[in-house]
């Protein structure tokens, strides 16, 4: 199996590297990828000098695997996350999730900007996720299952870890940040969703439609990781009120949410039960 | 090799192995119906990998052998075992075994599978008859050329499960006092299980069941003008119907424990059929 054969090279170059052993991952999401700028002891690594390392093409999105320190715990984070919609296969969403498992994590910390279609979820609002709806089109784990990483049917029951959640509404009740709780509806992309899909995608179940995150936690479910999920909203994806959106608009809301964003991730971070 | 070459040679193999044996009905077994085959007079038994072009199934609990023999004096021939889309095979390639019984003379194909519960009423254990079902994989078998051999560009799917077969079933049921449920099952690809938010979606769009095999070969059959009758084994509740995470483990134990009336329900189908 040549994934595995790549994974182990990759995964053998960090090694000589000598970089910290991180026991929580992060996927940096669109205009949030400065988050790794509070990462102290940071050795960064472009993904391009990492053998079989899959490449980012996106505006916003730096390609960068950054090692270090987070309040006192030990990371790695995606600086630059890898799409579907770019790569359009799910081998490239699965190598960078299952690379950090194999570097130890046991928690991956999934954030995005996304579109809020509950009337709730103005632009700048954060929201744990609940849970996922999959509507990306396909599945990440289509194809030979490699055991070593986990089952042929991984349970879902729990896609976001219950704990880790109530970690993090309490510390944002504790910060007074307002941290909302919802189902992220994924989708592949690039194209915005059009009026009647995201009426569609609420009456399914969905409070957020974003392009990212549920690929990734299918693969973190797969290896037992345990997830948190954080969305950013940057737009009103509401279908009566739909206006024209451009990715520098979400990308200004998501830079205004930074410091917000910044502070409560890292307090979270704080409180969770690793070095 | 082309996909109508493919379905060729695997038949012209078929045809020289069954020699004057003509099946009249096709079953697929799916996870936890393989036991069925005791319940067969077996006259020949074929390894899916001796077969030219047939997909090779991977998965704990599905052996891939062609059985082709007798049941109740119907000439028949089993899958036991399948292939399925999330082990990386295309839409195409699971048409085949389809298109293959369909060439061998095979009017009638019984598809089995073992489902996730949506509908709360619904039990592990109980049987299922499909009246239809939702397609929630983003593709499927008939895409690309047409095969028109088989049946039109644009077939119609405004009944798929045959009407008369699933009465039949349900006289059948009520002759052996089964209790059987009614539904529609929606496939997806898998193989990651549902999670609560798609099991409360899919709730809304109308599914009973859900599972990850079964519409490839239903479509495909429903294409080629063949009568479809669909039979699900409820093998657990889906996610947020229950506090327990899933395992394939629990999916095999629980359609281990109605295997006797099961194989006799399916036998005295296809006598009726």
């Amino acid at each position: 199996m040549s994934e595995a054969v790549n994974l182990e090279k990759a995964y053998n170059f960090l090694l000589r590297e000598d970089l910290a052993s991180p026991t929580i991952g992060l996927v940096l999401g669109s205009g949030l990828g400065v988050l790794a700028d509070i990462i102290t002891k940071a050795s960064s690594m472009p993904y391009r000098d990492i053998p079989h390392f899959p490449q980012v093409s996106v505006e916003g999105h730096k390609g960068n695997l950054v090692f270090g320190k987070i309040s006192g715990k030990t990371v790695v984070a995606m600086q630059g996350r890898i799409h579907y919609y770019e790569h359009t296969d799910m081998a490239s969403i699965r190598f960078p999730i299952r690379l950090m498992k194999m570097l130890g994590i046991k928690t991956l910390i999934v954030t995005n900007a996304c579109g809020g279609i509950r009337t709730d979820l103005y632009p700048g609002a954060l929201m744990l996720i609940r849970d996922h709806l999959n509507f990306v089109g396909t599945n990440p784990l289509i194809g030979p299952n490699d055991p070593s990483f986990g089952p042929r049917f991984p349970d879902m029951s729990e896609p976001y870890d219950n704990d880790l959640g109530s970690i993090a509404l309490q510390t944002a009740q504790q910060l007074g940040i307002d941290l909302s709780e919802g189902v992220y509806g994924g989708v592949s992309g690039p194209y915005y969703m059009s009026k009647v899909e995201l009426s569609l995608l609420r009456l399914a179940g969905a409070d957020t439609v974003g392009m990212s995150t549920v690929p990734e936690v299918i693969v973190a479910n797969h290896c037992n990781l345990a997830v948190l999920g954080i969305s950013c909203i940057t737009d009103m994806a509401i279908p009566e009120s739909l206006s024209p959106l451009t990715h520098e608009e979400v990308i200004e809301v998501a830079v205004q949410t930074r410091p917000k964003f910044i502070k409560l991730i890292s307090a979270i971070i704080e409180k969770m039960p690793y070095p | 090799m082309t996909l109508r070459k493919q379905i060729d040679q695997g038949c012209l193999y078929l045809r020289q192995i069954l020699g004057q044996f003509q099946p009249s009905i096709g079953i697929i077994l799916g996870s936890g119906f393989a036991h069925f085959t005791d319940s067969i007079d077996v006259l020949s038994t074929v390894p899916y990998g001796d077969i030219p072009g047939f997909p090779l199934t991977s998965v704990e609990g599905h052996d891939g052998h062609l059985k082709a023999g007798k049941v109740q004096d119907i000439n028949i021939l089993a899958m036991q075992g399948r292939p399925h889309f999330y082990e990386g095979h295309s839409m195409q390639s699971l048409s085949i075994p389809v298109r293959i019984m369909k060439s061998l003379g095979i009017g009638t194909l019984i598809i089995t599978n073992a489902a996730g519960a949506i509908n709360p009423i619904f039990r592990p254990g109980e049987l299922m008859i499909i009246h239809d079902h939702i397609n929630l994989s983003f593709t499927n078998p008939l895409l690309g050329p047409n095969l028109s051999d088989y049946g039109p560009r644009f077939p119609d799917t405004s009944t798929t499960y045959d009407p008369v077969l699933i009465s039949a079933a349900h006289d059948v049921a009520k002759g052996m006092n089964l209790n059987v449920r009614d539904g529609v099952y929606l496939f997806t690809s898998g193989p990651s299980y549902e999670t609560p938010a798609e099991v409360r979606m899919m709730k809304k769009m109308g599914a009973d069941v859900v599972g990850m095999s079964t519409f490839p070969e239903a479509l495909t059959a429903k294409h080629a003008d063949m009568k479809v009758f669909g039979l699900t084994q409820v093998s657990n509740m889906a996610a947020g119907l229950s506090d327990q995470p899933l395992t394939h483990y629990d999916v095999l134990k629980a359609t281990r424990g109605m295997k006797s009336q099961t194989a006799s329900f399916l036998a005295q189908c296809i006598s009726q059929f």
